[in-house]
């Protein structure tokens, strides 16, 4: 189409388009448009619906469009405050998620080891007789439900409500054990009260990023393209503290890299060096901290039944002092791999009163055998200098799964929580159990087993009966080996509720089909306290049905009629409804359903309709006393603890034998097991397979080339994995890294199961394994 | 009655000096500390925000000649997208594994132009501020599928039919996020034949040209209120 225009030509179109703006202009311009379009054809169906994306615990704000009854496109929501309107390539492709060809759409139940088809009406009769018969014969603390961070508000409800204040045992946990219950001991340590102060906006106001651990350019991709946009604007400093060079350290301006475990005598050396230079903001240190320390030499739980309890102590300030002087930033150079220029430098930034700090983490100290510890030694550094519940002053801590905090920790799906405390204390027993209509003795004062307990109680027979709704345990859990064989021991019934097959259903007795994400409505709760809400906008194929309901119908089979007599067509309105009832009150308080449907989300603690951006701070926050300019209300005495905890060793380091570090995470292509993004044709294409990074200094010994299979083995199994050699990451020397979404090549059979001793969270990044040539 | 006047100036020049030494001496002391900032109001910004970047290469376009051995088809162009409107992957190998994209990517996506290795004209970018590239374009490795997919995807808009009139302009068929400057592939050497268009020197080509009702919300058109957060 070559244009060869001459003057007349030329002419002629611009009288053309003149008299066409002359027609635009004197016609509204909206009808116009309308006019225009209602002569064309197509796309008349065509319509957008706010929701969140189905992914990570960014929680963007996504617009689906849907036509003739099926999901066809996805823009980002510009009206979100949390992406406006950009997303991840995720993101974009993830309605793609809902039509995998292997999708289930009937209920299957294993006869004589094959799945057999059956009625959605006998697969829930059966498993509530099953449920009801293992009760009878094995006690209450026989069966358990095992849910996850992408579980919606009222599926984890529901599921609490069901088993917590019913049932009566405290057999409830999620995966998101797995991937931020050290961040919720370190708030509960820290500030007495769970989830961050801050929210994104901090992003807006802060000069420097510290990323601890944390590959946020290929995990939260959306919220680092924000930091970059300051970055443009602003001339802001990403520093990257790592143990391996990633995206993310290549898009910094300033990469450190330490020795695995050593995280935690940086994080003293900076709080030394605080000290040591006064730059201490003492008056906020006097008013608003006191300084505590704990037990240590903990253990690390990998015998079974381990209990350990925290005792913490008051000290004074001059104790702390005493106590950092083993982490000069010299001393602490030594063993960390971290120059003393560098300890120096992070201090000097942290220190700075004219300079606005927001530190991000997320798997990095959370899967740690110390988590709850790193977590804490976080929050020292805000502390001490001040910086803290201000804009652009944020401790602030990333979780990895759509409602990892709306579900799991604000819900309370582990054992020990209440939608409003802990089953531990009578009041709170009290409180839920009025809320949900059952006798409070209903409730049992004794949590029992958190998520790697709970896989061991069902390897020794305390646990007979077990539902696994969205997630795919099968493939995450450490050492597990030892876990796959204990769902496979005779007199264990397993049902599993999913959208796919994967390699948890199959180990299932019974597999329920779910509905998925926008085949049912919902609400989410992101790492930012915002709450958000979706609609139902497809049917769901077959007898698909959502987590939810599966869990009513179950519960009113066993006789809990009258707690769950909730009307099918507005059983998400009433379920929210009676869950905000817990949560009522400043310090929490939940945006109502209407405001929800409305809006791209609210932040709890939502009061006099206002979301509240900067919890413990007078200025944005309700909730504080007057007066106190901070109040760190989750403690009785209004005041954060500045915790005292040293460096410790993890429980085992490569020696002779097993000579390298293993370290395990995630890819951006990749969302945790990939039983959904494996499915996306892009995404799969992008990255079909996993693979074994190693150094190019090893691989050239080793005589290892990119795409040579290599034979990784630890002291609790082997695998083989194609190596990537300076490709997406480059570990340190005598460090491998291997991505755990391939459900072919299993990393998880040569994890360890240790886990924090304070919030059980098991450490994923370090192991010791031997590296050989296939 | 004139010496009370000058004393009153005077005294009164001298509490003034009192109070704006005070007030200086005071707030020297203070200690230095960050001040909490006024909350910046949430703003979106208007759906067509872009229209006009990139518009100086317009000019520019409507002298240059078209290369029609290396031009691209809509087909092609199409291919690469997953539905209408999807980030389109990245079709060749890539230099950096390690990058997110940013210069290594830029180099060629920034302004365009001929790429020996390739044989083809590099397309524009039209948003070229957002360095993490590969947060949303991603490499091909494997044409083999993990499962087949029963995914229906969102047909992209056709050429030609998007005149309400003879003659009339022809709405945008397309929503424009990410791809707010029209530019970036209605003109230039990489810009698909059958979308060229014939007047890049025109700049404000939502004058004419309006959006396509169905394919933007309320909620994108700035039109509904939100009591936002």
């Amino acid at each position: 189409m070559k244009v060869a225009t001459n003057r007349r030509e030329f002419l002629k179109k611009m009288a053309l388009l003149s008299a066409m703006t002359t027609a635009a202009t004197m016609f509204p311009g909206i009808l116009f448009a309308e006019d225009q379009v209602a002569g064309l054809e197509g796309l008349d169906n065509l319509e957008w619906k706010k929701s969140p994306c189905r992914f990570c615990g960014v929680g963007c704000g996504v617009l689906i469009g849907t036509q003739n009854g099926k999901a066809v496109a996805v823009k980002g929501d510009p009206a979100s405050p949390v992406n406006k309107g950009l997303c991840c390539v995720k993101g974009y492709h993830s309605i793609m998620a809902l039509y995998g060809k292997d999708r289930l759409t009937k209920p299957l139940v294993k006869k004589n080891g094959t799945f057999v088809e059956t009625s959605m009406k006998e697969a829930l009769d059966l498993i509530a007789s099953k449920m009801s018969s293992t009760i009878k014969d094995h006690g209450k603390d026989s069966v358990a439900i095992y849910g996850s961070g992408q579980w919606t508000i009222p599926d984890g409800y529901t599921a609490s409500k069901f088993f917590k204040g019913c049932i009566g045992t405290n057999n409830v946990e999620a995966n998101a054990r797995l991937c931020m219950s050290s961040a919720v001991t370190g708030f509960m340590s820290s500030f007495g009260i769970d989830e961050p102060m801050g929210c994104y906006d901090d992003i807006d106001y802060a000069d420097v990023f510290v990323l601890w651990g944390n590959n946020m350019s290929e995990m939260h991709p959306v919220l680092f393209s924000r930091i970059l946009d300051q970055r443009q604007k602003r001339g802001v400093k990403i520093i990257d503290f790592a143990t391996r060079t990633t995206r993310t350290s290549m898009a910094a301006d300033k990469s450190i890299i330490f020795n695995p475990q050593t995280d935690l005598a940086v994080a003293n050396a900076i709080c030394y060096e605080l000290i040591n230079k006064g730059r201490v903001n003492e008056s906020f240190v006097s008013k608003h901290c006191v300084f505590k320390k704990g037990e240590t030499e903990m253990g690390y739980g990998l015998e079974d039944n381990y209990a350990f309890n925290d005792k913490p102590a008051l000290i004074d300030f001059e104790e702390f002092k005493n106590f950092l002087e083993d982490y000069t930033p010299e001393k602490v150079s030594k063993y960390s791999g971290v120059s003393v220029k560098d300890i120096k430098y992070m201090a000097a930034y942290y220190g700075n009163p004219n300079t606005k700090v927001m530190s991000l983490w997320c798997m990095g100290p959370n899967q740690h055998t110390r988590g709850t510890w790193m977590n804490n030694l976080i929050y020292n550094i805000h502390l001490l200098t001040g910086k803290i519940s201000t804009p652009g002053n944020s401790p602030f801590s990333l979780t990895g799964q759509p409602s990892a905090c709306g579900t799991v920790r604000e819900v309370g799906t582990l054992t020990h929580k209440l939608p409003h405390g802990v089953v531990m204390n009578e009041e709170h027993r009290k409180f839920a159990a009025e809320i949900w209509g059952v006798p409070a003795e209903n409730i049992s004062p004794k949590p029992t087993y958190h998520t790697v307990e709970m896989f061991r109680a069902l390897d020794r027979g305390d646990i007979r009966f077990m539902w696994i709704q969205v997630t795919n345990p099968m493939v995450t859990m450490p050492k597990l080996k030892r876990y796959r064989d204990a769902t496979e021991k005779k007199d264990r019934f397993i049902v599993v509720s999913d959208v796919y097959p994967t390699p948890t259903t199959e180990i299932a007795d019974v597999i329920l089909p779910s509905a998925m994400w926008i085949e049912r409505e919902g609400m989410y709760g992101n790492s930012e306290r915002r709450t958000q809400h979706f609609e139902k906008m497809l049917t769901p194929p077959g007898d698909a049905m959502s987590d939810t309901w599966q869990l009513v119908e179950v519960a009113r089979r066993m006789g809990f009629e009258k707690q769950f007599n909730y009307k099918e067509e507005s059983h998400i309105e009433e379920i929210y409804n009676e869950y905000r009832k817990h949560h009522a009150g400043k310090k929490h308080n939940m945006a109502p359903y209407e405001v929800l449907k409305e809006n791209p989300g609210m932040q709890w603690p939502y009061v006099d309709g206002k979301s509240t951006k900067w919890r413990f701070n007078e200025k944005y926050d309700p909730a504080c006393k007057e007066g106190s300019e901070f109040d760190f209300y989750g403690n009785p005495d209004g005041k954060a603890v500045i915790w005292q905890r040293p460096y410790e060793a993890p429980p085992e380091m490569p020696d002779e034998e097993y000579p390298y570090w293993l370290c395990t995470g995630r890819v951006v292509e990749h969302w945790h097991t990939g039983s959904m993004t494996r499915r996306i044709p892009v995404l799969h294409q992008a990255m079909p397979h996993a693979y074994v990074e190693l150094n190019p200094e090893d691989a050239k010994r080793l005589n290892i080339a990119t795409g040579d299979l290599v034979k990784l083995t630890t002291r609790r199994g082997e695998i083989t994995v194609p190596a990537a050699i300076n490709l997406r990451g480059v570990p340190e020397p005598m460090q491998v890294f291997v991505p755990f979404f391939d459900e072919h090549m299993l990393i998880n059979e040569l994890t360890l199961d240790a886990f924090c001793p304070i919030s059980k969270q098991p450490d994923y990044k370090k192991c010791a394994v031997k590296v050989e040539k296939a | 009655m004139k010496r009370i006047w000058i004393i009153i100036f005077f005294s009164v020049l001298f509490v003034a000096f009192i109070i704006v030494w005070n007030k200086s001496y005071w707030s020297g002391l203070e200690e230095s500390y960050v001040s909490v900032e006024k909350e910046k109001p949430h703003s979106y910004l208007p759906i067509d925000r872009g229209v006009f970047s990139g518009s100086e290469r317009g000019l520019r376009y409507e002298e240059m000649p078209y290369d029609e051995a290396h031009q691209r088809s809509l087909e092609t162009y199409y291919d690469n997208r997953a539905y209408d409107g999807a980030p389109p992957s990245i079709p060749h190998p890539v230099k950096e594994e390690r990058s997110m994209g940013s210069v290594t990517c830029l180099q060629c996506h920034k302004s365009g132009g001929f790429v020996s290795k390739f044989d083809a004209y590099a397309p524009i970018t039209p948003h070229p501020e957002m360095i993490n590239c590969r947060q949303c374009h991603v490499t091909k490795n494997t044409e083999a599928l993990f499962v087949k997919t029963e995914f229906i995807k969102k047909e992209h808009a056709s050429v030609g039919n998007n005149n309400a009139l003879p003659g009339s302009p022809p709405v945008v068929p397309h929503h424009i996020q990410m791809r707010e400057n029209c530019l970036s592939c209605h003109a230039g050497p990489a810009a698909p034949a059958e979308i060229r268009v014939t007047h890049p020197q025109r700049e404000n080509c939502m004058q004419c040209h309006v959006l396509k009702m169905q394919e933007v919300t309320d909620r994108e058109m700035n039109t509904t209120k939100f009591s936002l957060p």
